[in-house]
């Protein structure tokens, strides 16, 4: 879709403008004050806001998901935390707004879930349904009741925070972006594989299963094998393209300089020397781990067609070429071709690895944490504890110090 | 211990550790009362150092010993040593320094008994003793101005001792600003030496540098009349002697040691160091002998009329470093090593009974309740016989009566003149007359020491009444010094000069006199003139028969006609009043100007002051205490920067 | 299975950036206190979307230690919103304005609250003997 022959950043900035100038006319027209507030108004335009942000972002990065169901439901937790969201910033009753936070909660628990962080998920529900319960005692127990107040009723600068707020937004929005543009240029955020490479990777593994296959067959005379290797070849050949656009060229000639895109040179600088690159974009275990995977990969595409076809056009003198050993050979690069097309995706058993990271890694970070827990409950109580001879003469209403109750 | 430069420093160190003692003790009320342990006896035991010194020295195979360089700063090729010499000059200077010490030393424990400040006073007594020594060892110029304004802070420190009193604080004030605006000339000479001695700053490669290279001659006067103007601040010469009577708000024992026996020879003893620069430039030494005669005539004159015991040794004080720097002046007319033993000689001698004579003094006052005016008591004789005769011992001295250890040394600076006279030297015309005021100064010593004496201690017994029951002869602390100081006075000159030469020979193995050779210098043989032993002899007691024939009643009378002369002597020939009209005046209607500027620029301020004053109250209710309103501020802050980074970025 | 970073940084933007217009313009404080949750909750999806990007738990395991810092925060908080209520009666952010500049009138709501629309319920008549206050002067005193 182009407007008026804008360029892609040019419209982008008017989408999200756009969104933005919505977003604060409607919240300013929801924040709850005495005299100005026009609820359906508001209610509109935050809509509209929500229609303008949502097809900027579809048309610039496409689907959330690569499938349908997994598209629909982001789109439903996303607009489920956004709308609770505005509910719980512009509704005059804080009961109705814990409620709404609770929701929000319950909506990012559920992207949460889309990121495969279902520990978390979990983790979060309890804890801030706790939180809500001690919130919803609170609001119960100090706030008046229904009748307007000042803390309820009105705004502190609602037009210039509501700006202050959703230009930030805005600001950020176009940043991200400004870098997703980038990223495709340069190194930013680089991925360990990309959707497009492991497709790649997919389809190969898919074309060594036939290319194994192909090899299976009557092997006795010279021209059967003739027949066979040429089979292979055709099988094969797409795995070398795919593979060579992947992990860099086949032929160990040119290893010094990777293909223009592939995954070594996208991960790293080349350097000099034979073998690592100089520096990685990404310094962690795991881009190192698929460098070096990429480059057994290189490695085996390069031996195994000489192998195959010396395994099957000589065969010993006197003996049928031996097949399975030549099928063994494929399934070795097949297999390393599988382990490179699941590098960068998350481990599995997310609680089991999210404990071993937590007290292998973490363990410090973990134990201060502790002690700031307690810290804090100690804290909690020393501020609302209420001195003895204050009390006779203070309010009857009694307020029990359950802030820590929280946890 | 046994190098002379070691022995050097410990004599250095006993004084430092003594005047942290001193300052430590001051902590605790029963310590503070023992103050004065670590002075006397690291005094005693520098003494016996010093002469251990001496008696190396004596028998000594070299001239003089320089310690080993320890570098103090270096910056480019201006190199500073910490670096010590001992030689027959410095050894001489020690003796006498340290040896006069533990006397005033022990004099001050009695004399300050129960003072409030007694821990204070023994602390920097202590201070400016080590100070005096590193002054005199010192063999670099920097290291020696640090002594010299050592010993100007402890001179400053004991003046203001009763900082309470107001004249005290003012005469502290004076001392320390008149003696900078010498010490100003001091510096600049020292630059000026500097740049013409190729930025050595060690004094003995200095001299020989500019021995060996000569710089043209009227840049060394100017580099010498510099050096001079110290000299002429330090030791209270004409114009700058100002601040020494006012100087005698001090404590007497402080009056003793600094201002009459060691602080104010510092400038003498920093010529006779420099003295290879001085034979080089005659026009300078004729100056510093001309500068010493009108003071000493001058000093001598005021002395007449004043009625304040201490002030009358002051002015004398003054008077006699003028002599002093009348014999250093003829070293460009005779041979140097001959001038300045002449001037040590005087200075070694003046030290023991110009000390002593204050000690006195000291104790005269202590008796009569801190009233010094010797019109005020009479005919003390009776009363402090002890006081009696030591006074008497030394104010012969002074005055140059036969065979006293004054008249030796007078004698030799009245010969040192009378051979410069003789010279070849174009100014042997102003020789002659420097003679003659050195003899009409001579002659006005005699008698105005003999009036203080005549007035003090003869007629009938009068004593005032802050006396009190005090007015008896002092604690043994205070007349054993005295006693032993007046045994000084009495034999030191005539033991060690007149007929051996003892100590003139000791004092020309100094390689700085054996070295300075004046060109056309007169090479003199030291021996007895009988005609000027004479006409000291003469001068000397009829200034003393004046002196007894007007004032033997013990008080003053009518002189008819010299009366106006002696109350001009006792206004100090208006020279303050002079000094405040000409330049005291002037500052203050400057001054006046001055603040009165200061006031525009006042307004000016503070009217720049009042635009951001008013341009705060504009934006001063953004600070309402609302903290949810900061946050919006902050936030709106930060929209803006990252506005400023996106746009920036996407331009 | 890849996902798009975007939508996921995109969607916790605007939920950070709500929870702050929230917190700056609202003045209960618990309403508050809920909106810097919320802000959070925005960070925290931020880390988990880049932990899921890159491959690795490190996010994770950041967004579990911002739950526990959110706990102790909110610990922390309701024990002061406590004790701030038993000194002003009220949970208004604005009642604490003391640290303005000298000298300066403090800030004022100008509009006056709607009136409420009191529903007037039927009261009985008040029977038998009133009751007189029994702890007497003291209390009265006090008040």
């Amino acid at each position: 879709m182009t407007l008026l022959a804008l360029s892609q950043t040019q419209e982008s900035t008017i989408f999200v403008a756009l969104a933005t100038m919505l977003g604060i006319a409607g919240v300013f027209w929801l924040l709850p004050r005495p005299k100005g507030r026009f609820v359906p108004g508001g209610i509109a335009l935050l809509i509209a806001a929500a229609a303008v942000f949502g097809t900027w972002l579809y048309q610039t990065f496409g689907q959330p998901m690569p499938d349908v169901i997994g598209s629909t439901l982001f789109w439903l937790f996303a607009a489920g935390a956004l709308v609770f969201g505005t509910v719980l910033v512009t509704q005059r009753n804080p009961a109705r707004g814990a409620l709404a936070f609770a929701f929000v909660i319950l909506s990012t628990c559920g992207l949460f879930l889309l990121l495969a962080a279902t520990f978390l998920m979990a983790a979060t529900i309890i804890i801030y349904a706790g939180a809500i319960v001690v919130t919803f005692l609170f609001v119960l127990m100090l706030s008046p009741s229904n009748a307007p107040s000042d803390e309820n009723d009105r705004s502190r600068e609602p037009l210039a925070g509501a700006l202050a707020g959703f230009a930030f937004v805005g600001l950020v929005l176009l940043a991200l972006f400004q870098t997703s543009m980038a990223t495709q240029r340069d190194h930013l955020l680089a991925q360990l594989v990309t959707a497009d490479e492991r497709q790649k990777l997919a389809a190969a593994i898919a074309q060594l299963e036939a290319a194994e296959k192909a090899l299976s067959g009557d092997t006795s005379t010279a021209i059967a094998r003739d027949e066979r290797l040429a089979a292979f070849e055709m099988a094969f050949a797409p795995v070398r393209d795919e593979l060579a656009e992947v992990v860099g060229v086949s032929s160990a000639e040119q290893i010094q300089s990777p293909q223009e895109g592939s995954l070594p040179q996208r991960l790293g600088r080349w350097g000099d020397a034979v073998g690592e690159p100089e520096k990685l974009f990404r310094a962690d275990i795991s881009a190192r781990q698929t460098l070096t995977q990429a480059a057994t990969v290189r490695e085996l595409l390069h031996q195994v067609p000489q192998k195959v076809e010396a395994i099957v056009s000589m065969p010993p003198p006197g003996h049928p070429p031996d097949v399975a050993a030549a099928q063994a050979e494929v399934r070795k690069l097949r297999d390393a071709v599988v382990i490179l097309h699941g590098a960068g995706l998350l481990p599995a058993r997310n609680v089991a690895n999210l404990g071993y990271v937590l007290y292998s890694e973490h363990l410090l970070a973990i134990e201060l944490a502790g002690v700031l827990l307690l810290v804090a409950t100690i804290g909690a109580v020393a501020i609302s504890h209420r001195k003895p001879e204050r009390s006779s003469t203070n309010s009857p209403t009694p307020a029990p110090a359950q802030a820590e109750g929280v946890q | 211990m046994s190098e002379p430069t070691s022995l050097a420093l410990a004599i250095l160190a006993l004084p430092l550790a003594a005047a942290v003692l001193a300052w430590l003790s001051a902590a605790l009320p029963a310590t503070k009362k023992l103050a004065h342990i670590p002075l006397i006896l690291a005094c005693a035991a520098a003494a016996v150092l010093a002469f251990l010194l001496l008696e190396k020295m004596l028998d000594g195979h070299e001239a003089h010993y320089i310690s080993t360089p320890l570098t103090w700063f270096a910056a480019g090729h201006l190199q500073v040593h910490f670096t010590i010499t001992v030689d027959a000059l410095a050894t001489i200077m020690l003796g006498m320094i340290t040896f006069i010490a533990t006397f005033i030393a022990l004099f001050s424990s009695g004399y300050m008994h129960g003072d409030r400040g007694y821990a204070r006073f023994f602390a920097v007594m202590s201070f400016f003793v080590f100070s005096m020594c590193g002054l005199v060892l010192a063999n670099n110029f920097l290291l020696l101005v640090a002594f010299w304004e050592g010993v100007g802070l402890c001179s400053y420190l004991l003046i203001g001792y009763y900082f309470a009193k107001p004249s005290a604080a003012a005469a502290a004030r004076k001392a320390f600003l008149v003696t900078r605006l010498g010490d100003t000339g001091f510096l600049l000479g020292i630059f000026l030496l500097w740049k013409m001695g190729g930025w050595h700053t060690d004094l003995d490669s200095l001299f020989s540098h500019i021995r060996d290279n000569p710089p043209e001659s009227g840049l060394l006067t100017t580099a010498c009349l510099l050096l001079f103007c110290g000299a002429v601040g330090k030791s209270a010469q004409f114009p700058l002697y100002v601040w020494l009577p006012d100087a005698m708000e001090g404590p007497t024992p402080v009056s003793a040691l600094i201002h009459a026996a060691t602080m104010v020879t510092a400038g003498v003893y920093l010529l006779a160091r420099c003295a290879p620069l001085f034979v080089l430039s005659p026009e300078a030494q004729v100056i510093v002998a001309w500068i010493g005669g009108t003071t000493a005539l001058l000093a001598a004159f005021l002395a007449l009329g004043q009625t304040d015991l201490k002030r009358i040794l002051a002015y004398s004080t003054v008077s006699q470093l003028g002599y002093m720097f009348m014999a250093l002046g003829t070293g460009g007319a005779i041979s140097p090593a001959f001038a300045v033993s002449a001037a040590m000689f005087h200075l070694f001698t003046h030290a023991f009974f110009k000390a002593l004579l204050f000690l006195s003094a000291g104790s005269v006052m202590h008796a009569m309740g801190n009233v010094i005016d010797i019109t005020r008591f009479s005919g003390l004789r009776k009363v402090m016989p002890i006081t009696h005769i030591t006074f008497l011992c030394g104010a012969a001295a002074l005055a140059g009566v036969p065979l006293l250890s004054g008249f030796w040394s007078k004698d030799l600076i009245l010969e040192s003149l009378t051979e410069a006279s003789e010279s070849a030297s174009p100014y042997s015309a102003s020789y002659f007359v420097l003679l003659l005021v050195a003899c009409l100064t001579a002659w006005l010593t005699a008698f105005y020491t003999f009036r203080a004496y005549f007035l003090t201690f003869w007629g009938p017994e009068k004593l005032p009444e802050e006396a009190g029951d005090h007015a008896h002869e002092s604690p043994r602390s205070m007349t054993l010094p005295l006693m032993v100081l007046a045994v000084g006075a009495v034999v030191v000159g005539g033991v060690l000069q007149p007929f051996t030469h003892w100590f003139s020979d000791f004092l020309g193995t100094s390689p700085s006199l054996t070295e300075a050779q004046a060109p056309a210098a007169r090479l003199v043989e030291h021996h007895l003139n009988g005609v000027l032993l004479a006409i000291s002899t003469v001068l000397a007691l009829t200034g003393i028969a004046l002196a007894f024939v007007l004032y033997r009643h013990g008080e003053e009378k009518p002189l008819g006609g010299i009366d106006t002369l002696f109350a001009l002597s006792r206004n100090q020939l208006y020279i303050d009043e002079l000094y405040s009209a000409l330049v005291v005046k002037p500052a203050e209607g400057l001054a006046f100007l001055l603040r009165v500027f200061d006031g525009f620029l006042d307004g000016l301020t503070r009217l720049i002051a009042a635009i951001p004053r008013f341009l705060a109250s504009l934006i001063r209710p953004l600070q309402n205490g609302l903290v949810q309103f900061y946050a919006l501020a902050m936030a709106l802050g930060l929209a803006v920067f990252v506005a400023f980074v996106i746009f920036r970025v996407a331009r | 299975m890849t996902i798009t970073l975007w939508h996921f940084l995109a969607v916790a933007t605007v939920l950070f950036g709500l929870g702050w217009v929230g917190f700056l313009t609202r003045r209960n404080l618990i309403t508050m206190f809920l909106c810097a949750e919320m802000m959070l909750q925005g960070v925290a999806i931020n880390f988990v979307a880049f932990a899921f990007y890159h491959g690795n738990l490190q996010g994770q395991v950041f967004v579990l230690f911002l739950l526990a810092v959110a706990a102790c925060e909110a610990g922390i908080s309701l024990a002061l919103f406590v004790s701030l209520y038993r000194r002003q009666r009220s949970l208004d952010s604005s009642d604490w304005q003391e640290l303005r500049e000298l000298g300066l009138p403090p800030a004022v709501d100008e509009e006056p609250l709607p009136a409420v629309s009191e529903e007037s319920f039927p009261t009985l008549p008040p029977a038998g003997v009133r009751p007189q206050p029994t702890v007497g002067t003291e209390e009265v005193a006090r008040v």
